[in-house]
This record gives C-alpha cells, sequence and structure tokens, in this order.
C-alpha cells in the first residue's frame, strides 16, 4: 500500500517537474516573442517620428513659399483681391 | 596464437581470497567521496551562496537603460519646431580592431565618415580605452554602408538627434541642444528640465542569443519630457524673418530684429533676428549669428519713446493734443545743451510733435513732467525691467532712479537717450497703447485665454495716442511706408545715432519702427529694428517701416483678421525727415 503511494507520488513528481521545465521554456519563448513586439513597436515608432520630421521638413514655409514662387507662379493675397465674407451668426455674434 | 584456453569459471584467481582491508578501503573511499560532495555542495548552497549567485547573475543579467523620450516643442497651431529622432552613431573598441588586416576597410571608412585616415587611426591608438566614438550621429545611409564594411571592433548604437524643422527663421526661439541633449540656447535652455524627461531601467536575463528571457525585477519605467507648445506661429515666424533678412541685406545693416505680439493674450507670435543660424548644422558659429537680440541688446530706442512722455503729458492734464507748441526755431537749449530738430517747424499741435517727430516739441512737453512721474511711468511699463519670459540672457536695459536725473537727462531720455531697452521690451510697452492703457503681460507658451492687463494710462489718452500714431503714418509723419493695404496701422519711427565708447558714432544709426495694428481695434504690436543700415538710407521710417507694413500685412491675413478700410491703390507719399 505504501509503496504505491510512494511510486504514484514519484511519478506525479516526474511529471510535474518535466512540466515545469516545459513551462518555463514555453514562458521564456513568449518572453522573447513580446520582446520582439516591443522593439519592433519601438522601431515603428521611430520611423513615424522620423517621417513625420520629414514630412515637416517638406512642409515649411520656406519651403512651400519658394515652390508657390517660382514653380507656380503663385503672389501672396492681398486684400485688394480678397473677397471678405461675413457669415449671419458671427456678425450678430460680433454685433453683441 | 598459443597456450592453454581456461574457463573463465574455473580461472584460479576467482579462487584466490583477497584481503578483506580491500574492501573496506573501497567502501571507505567512496563514502569519503560522498562526504566530500556533501560538503561542497553545503558549501555551495548555504555558505557561499551569496558569491554564487552573484557570479550567475553577472553571467546572465544585464540592467538596460530605457532612455526617455526629450519632448517635443510645437508651435502654436501644432506644427512641429523641435523633436528628437534617433540616430546611429559609429563606436570602436580600439584593442579588437586588426588595423593590419583591415587597412583597406579602415581607409573605406574613414572616407565614409569623411574623416582623415591619420585621425581615425590616432581614434584607434588609443589602446586603454575599451570605448572610443569614432563618429556621431551620422545618417542613416551611412550607417547601412558602414555596416555593410563589416569591420572587427567597430560597432553603431541608437542616440538622439534633435531636429529642427523650421531651420534658422526659429532658430533664436528654439534655440538647440548639445550632442548630450542638453538644452543650450533658447527655449531649449530655458525649459531644458520640463522637456528633458527621466531616464527608466530593467534588470532582465539574457539567453545565449542575447535575447531578453525574463525580467528580474519590476521595470522603472523612463519618464517622457514633456511636450511644449510656444505662442510662435511659425508662418508669422518666417515671413517676419523672411521680411527682416531681405531688409538687413538690402540696406546692407549689420544686423535687425523683429517682434509680433498678440495684443489680446500678450503672446509671442514671433520673435526673429538675422543673422541667423541653421540650428542643425552649427559648426563655425560666430558670437553674432547666435545672439538673440530682440532680448539681449539694449540700446537707446530714440524717437520711438516720445509716445510715453507725452501721454503721461496728455494723462496729468498739462496739454491737450491741439495744444500748440512753439518749435522754432528748431533748437532749444537746456543747462547749456542744445537739442535741436533736423527741421524747423514753428509751432506745432501735440499731436504734429509726435507726427512729426520734433524734439524740441517732446522736450518742451516733458519738461513740465516732474521727473519722478516720468520714471514711475517708465518703469510701469517696463523699461529697466527684466521681461518675465524665461529666456536665457534677457536684458533688463537701463533706466537710472529718477533723484540722479540732471535736467538735460530729464530732457533727453524724452526723446529716448540716456535710456536703453531691447526691443522685446519696446514692443511690450507699445500694448500700452494697443490695450486702451493696458500693460500686457507677455508669455512665450501659447495660451487661449485673454491676459488681465496693468492699468498704466486712461483708455481714452491712449485713443488719443493711437490716433497720433496713426497720422505718422499718413502724408505728412515720419513713416508713409508703414502702411498697409486694407488695415490702418500706426506707430512710431526711430532713428538713433549709435553709442560708441562715451559719445555717438557719427554716422552709424540704428532704425527703429514699433506699431499697432489695426489701429481702432489693435490686434498686434510690431516692432522692427534695423542696425547700422548703411546703404544711404537709414531713418527708420525708411528702413524699418517697409517690414513693418509686410509683417503686418501678411500677419493679419493670417489671423483672419477683415481689413478695416476699403481697398484702393495706394500711392507713397512724400516723408518728412524725422529728427534725430
Amino acid at each position: 500500500m505504501m509503496l504505491r503511494l510512494n511510486l504514484t507520488l514519484l511519478v506525479s513528481l516526474i511529471a510535474s517537474a518535466l512540466y515545469l521545465v516545459q513551462v518555463q521554456y514555453e514562458s521564456r519563448r513568449l518572453y522573447t516573442e513580446i520582446e520582439r513586439a516591443h522593439a519592433e513597436a519601438r522601431k515603428l515608432e521611430i520611423d513615424r517620428e522620423r517621417l513625420q520630421v520629414d514630412k515637416r521638413a517638406q512642409a515649411t514655409s520656406a519651403r512651400v513659399e519658394k515652390l508657390a514662387r517660382e514653380q507656380l507662379h503663385m503672389r501672396p493675397a492681398t486684400p485688394a483681391i480678397t473677397q471678405y465674407v461675413t457669415l449671419k451668426g458671427v456678425a450678430q455674434e460680433r454685433a453683441q | 596464437m598459443s597456450g592453454r584456453v581456461v574457463a573463465y569459471s574455473s580461472s584460479p584467481l576467482l579462487a584466490s581470497r583477497t584481503p578483506v582491508w580491500r574492501s573496506k578501503f573501497i567502501v571507505a573511499g567512496i563514502a569519503l567521496g560522498f562526504v566530500a560532495l556533501a560538503g561542497r555542495a553545503a558549501w555551495v548552497q548555504v555558505f557561499g551562496n551569496e558569491f554564487y549567485r552573484k557570479q550567475g547573475e553577472v553571467r546572465f543579467a544585464r540592467t538596460l537603460e530605457l532612455p526617455a523620450n526629450r519632448g517635443r516643442i510645437f508651435d502654436r497651431n501644432g506644427l512641429l519646431l523641435a523633436t528628437s529622432v534617433p540616430v546611429p552613431s559609429i563606436w570602436a573598441i580600439p584593442e579588437d580592431v586588426e588595423q593590419g588586416r583591415d587597412k583597406a576597410k579602415l581607409a573605406q571608412l574613414a572616407k565614409l565618415l569623411q574623416l582623415p585616415l591619420p585621425e581615425l587611426m590616432k581614434k584607434l591608438e588609443e589602446d586603454e580605452r575599451n570605448f572610443v566614438w569614432i563618429k556621431r550621429q551620422v545618417d542613416e545611409s551611412t550607417a547601412r554602408q558602414v555596416a555593410a564594411l563589416d569591420i572587427k571592433g567597430i560597432y553603431q548604437r541608437k542616440e538622439y538627434r534633435r531636429q529642427y524643422p523650421e531651420g534658422e527663421a526659429a532658430a533664436h526661439v528654439v534655440g538647440f541642444t548639445s550632442i548630450e541633449d542638453h538644452g543650450q540656447e533658447g527655449v531649449e535652455l530655458a525649459f531644458d528640465k520640463a522637456l528633458a524627461g527621466k531616464p527608466g531601467s530593467r534588470r532582465v536575463i539574457k539567453d545565449r542569443l542575447g535575447r531578453i528571457v525574463e525580467d528580474v525585477r519590476e521595470q522603472v519605467p523612463p519618464l517622457d519630457g514633456k511636450d511644449l507648445q510656444l505662442s510662435i506661429d511659425s508662418k508669422v515666424q518666417f515671413f517676419a524673418y523672411q521680411q527682416l533678412r531681405d531688409a538687413v541685406v538690402a540696406n546692407k545693416a549689420k544686423a535687425g530684429s523683429v517682434v509680433v505680439l498678440d495684443v489680446h493674450t500678450g503672446e509671442v507670435l514671433a520673435l526673429a533676428n538675422y543673422p541667423s543660424y541653421s540650428p542643425s548644422n552649427r559648426q563655425n558659429l560666430t558670437g553674432a549669428q547666435l545672439r538673440n537680440r530682440a532680448l539681449t541688446d539694449s540700446f537707446e530706442p530714440g524717437s520711438t519713446m516720445k509716445p510715453f512722455a507725452v501721454s503721461l503729458a496728455l494723462e496729468k492734464g498739462l496739454v491737450k493734443p491741439d495744444t500748440l507748441i512753439p518749435t522754432a526755431p528748431g533748437r532749444i537749449t537746456l543747462a547749456g545743451s542744445t537739442i535741436s530738430d533736423s527741421h524747423a517747424h514753428g509751432d506745432l499741435t501735440v499731436t504734429q510733435v509726435i507726427q512729426k517727430s520734433s524734439n524740441v516739441g517732446t522736450v518742451r512737453v516733458a519738461m513740465q513732467l516732474q521727473p519722478r512721474e516720468m520714471w514711475e511711468l517708465y518703469t510701469q511699463v517696463g523699461f529697466g525691467q527684466r521681461p518675465q519670459v524665461p529666456f536665457p540672457g534677457t536684458v533688463s536695459g537701463k533706466l537710472r532712479a529718477w533723484k540722479t536725473w540732471r535736467p538735460i537727462e530729464q530732457a533727453t531720455m524724452s526723446y529716448g537717450y540716456g535710456v536703453a531697452t531691447s526691443l522685446f521690451q519696446l514692443a511690450r510697452a507699445y500694448t500700452v497703447f494697443a490695450r486702451d492703457g493696458e500693460l500686457v503681460p507677455v508669455t512665450l507658451l501659447k495660451t487661449d485665454q485673454a491676459a488681465p492687463g496693468i492699468r498704466v494710462l486712461r483708455p481714452e489718452i491712449a485713443q488719443e495716442m493711437r490716433e497720433m500714431l496713426h497720422l505718422v503714418t499718413l502724408s505728412g509723419g515720419t513713416a508713409p511706408k508703414a502702411q498697409t493695404m486694407g488695415y490702418s496701422v500706426g506707430g512710431k519711427t526711430g532713428t538713433a545715432h549709435k553709442q560708441e565708447g562715451r559719445g555717438y558714432a557719427e554716422h552709424k544709426y540704428r532704425g527703429v519702427f514699433v506699431g499697432i495694428a489695426p489701429i481702432d481695434q489693435p490686434r498686434i504690436v510690431v516692432a522692427v529694428m534695423i542696425d547700422e543700415p548703411s546703404a544711404g538710407r537709414y531713418f527708420g521710417g525708411d528702413v524699418a517701416a517697409p517690414v513693418f507694413s509686410a509683417t503686418v500685412q501678411q500677419t493679419l491675413r493670417m489671423l483672419g483678421v477683415q481689413p478695416d478700410m476699403n481697398v484702393k491703390p495706394q500711392i507713397v507719399v512724400q516723408a518728412v525727415e524725422e529728427s534725430i
């Protein structure tokens, strides 16, 4: 009787030990995976920041002004060539 | 092969008796072995445990620094003015570089990094150190080519570099950081603490391949720096800078500054200086380029001071706008010194004194004031006081205590000599006229609320003064060139001899214009200073007023302010010369 109990315990101990190893391995594997995902996220974030700067650099007033003037032959708007429209609601608001 | 075959079971050796001590010896030996093992186990597990645990950790546990992002700087519309982007830097472990074998590759590396080969070699000579920067912050494509060379002992790592999309137009406001990411100038320095952030750290276990498999303890997350939103409007900033640059170049001037303030909120919409610099390429920078003149240079403002003394006289009821002031013969002698106008005018009303910028008229009005009253007004509008902006190197200007004033000094101070101010202070002081007598606190950070002002003058006095300032820009005034299309403007010119040593330089001037627009419902104050114009014209009305005009025109359009005048073709009228 005692022997059977001991044997059962031994078998379950070995099984649980093996399972522990398996779980540890799995957890580390998953951890690596999540680390890789984090790194990827960081990299994407950096890329986004970089692209935003690039986009901004392409759209600075200096560049827009130069392109508009030289390539598109535009000139700054002056009140002489601007039609001003006041919305009714706004006009009332201002009057108050 | 020869000899008898003996079966194992009948081997005589089996029959021989072995002595008992031999088996006992073996047993004892094995037992001793176990004892040694147990002892060792006890040592490792119990007594020396701490040591071995540490040794183990050293081999697989690593502390990683988690870098914090430096805060970004935005303009009032959320456009980027500064941000950090990681860029590769090249470093080396000199010991590991095999100079003999990789000679050709190292030459290629030097060429890629645009370093002279001897310099590169010198860096690699430093055997003592196991870390040496080869070149910091190179661009991505260079880094890829370096990586492709695959030289032993040469490595890369990411470093943060600040990017400034607006470049030189906003350089003085935004400033820049050092290669170590600390603020050096401008807002980067002024708000360095808030922007900087705090790096975090984590302790991890790495496996054989260098992959992270476990966190040993709780992470300390990095605290990113705070983002800043400035009051600067990058479009206004750019146009103001562009106009200023063109004017400085056209007038062959030494330098120039322009300040644009929002009258309602006290926000600085633009603050530009020329010469400027490109923040991303700071080699061979000179002090002249770096100086944020609008805040750090004080000068004698000349005639732009006249409205203050005159409005005080109006406020005290000493004169009225139509009071006649005799200015003939264009000279006045006070305590042995003579003050003169560039043109003799005869009798002028107080309004005309401002419009034609008569020194004699201003002095006659100002001498009716007490020195203390004048000093109080000057102090209230911020002269001699450091502006409340957190900017490095901001000057307070110069305003002496009234008790030490001699009459001649009171006279010269009324038209802007013997008192010094920065352009920024001057612009702010003019908010008194723009805000119906209230001085507005200025800010570099965006706010949405109208700032409460401090009352200095009665509203009707400020309105009267605005009317006079408006006349300055009309026919018969000193600055018709300040006119804009569609918007009524008002302002005051100033042309001052530059101080040199103890006296005044004969042919060195400073042209200034400070103005308000639109004049009836002021929205902005614009101040322009051109230092040493030397292309023939040097009056504030000639060199600074056109910059004012163009800046006002663009700024009001961008702010969506509707024109308050009928638009008709404008005729530039003949200007009178102002007094210096």
